[in-house]
């Protein structure tokens, strides 16, 4: 197979009639390898082994069955997907009645929340489901309950400026 | 971002509606967040008599549609032509300039507006339009 990309340590020899090229993998990986990204990789994966995934599967697991609960106290709010922790992962996907998920996440930035608006990759669910768009909020390691309580603090202000 | 007078025509929307027999009838969406706005006019001598407009979308979208068909009554063809994003950013009042995600929202009713008329009088818009 021809290689599609030229650049360095992609060759064994070349000349001016030949060039002949570096065995595969070699002659497909042109150019300077990731090495920073390699190293940083390592770095990451040392960082989540110390904490252990399981805690933070199980971290996750509680911020969601947090966030759930508060959710559900929320007027007008309506949240795609499983309500148990146990079918989820660490993100929740909804839609506040009356207002568009992009002035939603737009309203919850002003208050300091960082969500994601629109399709989340999954244009053709959305039109099953006959919405525009979805707001979501992800948890994570680095996340703790207060967030979870200043979302919902935003939520009611988004409801109360729309109403 | 959410001013009283954007809230305002969100939930109000002036001119809201389509027309029976319209003269020039546009819709554009916005594929990124499917905002939809379709704008029909009424012309007579090169003048626009009346207006109506239709969508969904964001409070952005639908708020700037409101007030950009309230200006177009009286207006001739030629002025709609030389709207441009400015006019609309002032319209609306929203300093969106460093917004390149919600200044689309904004301008989806001027780029349908522009493209129905430029339809209608058989122009190609520029390239800075």
């Amino acid at each position: 197979m021809p290689p599609f990309l030229g650049g360095g340590s992609m060759i064994k020899t070349v000349a001016l009639q030949e060039t002949t090229y570096a065995d595969v993998p070699a002659r497909f990986e042109a150019g300077t390898p990731a090495i920073g990204e390699a190293i940083a990789l390592g770095e990451a994966v040392d960082f989540l082994s110390e904490i252990g995934m399981d805690q933070i599967a199980e971290h996750e697991q509680q911020l969601i069955g947090y966030a759930l609960d508060r959710l559900a106290d929320v007027e007008g709010l309506q949240i795609y997907g499983p309500l148990s922790t146990d079918q989820r992962g660490g993100a929740i996907s909804f839609t506040l009645d009356g207002i568009h998920p992009h002035d939603l996440a737009a309203l919850l930035d002003r208050e300091g929340v960082a969500v994601r608006a629109g399709h989340h990759c999954c244009q053709p669910l959305h039109a099953l489901l006959d919405v525009p768009a979805t707001t979501r909020a992800s948890f994570y390691l680095y996340n703790v309950p207060e967030e979870i309580d200043r979302l919902v603090v935003g939520l009611d202000k988004a409801r109360k400026l729309f109403s | 971002m959410y001013r009283e007078v954007i809230l305002e025509h969100y939930k109000h929307p002036h001119n809201a509606g389509t027309l029976d027999t319209p003269d020039i009838s546009h819709e554009e969406t916005n594929p990124l967040c499917g905002d939809r706005v379709r704008i029909d006019l009424q012309v007579a001598d090169g003048v626009i008599t009346d207006v109506r407009f239709k969508g969904r979308g964001c409070a952005i979208s639908q708020a700037s549609a409101s007030l950009l068909t309230d200006e177009l009554r009286g207006k001739t063809l030629d002025q709609v032509r030389a709207l441009g994003k400015d006019d609309l950013l002032d319209l609306i009042g929203i300093p969106l300039d460093k917004n390149p995600v919600r200044i689309k929202c904004a301008l989806l009713p001027l780029k349908t507006l522009k493209a129905g008329v430029y339809e209608y009088l058989g122009a190609q818009p520029d390239e800075t339009e």
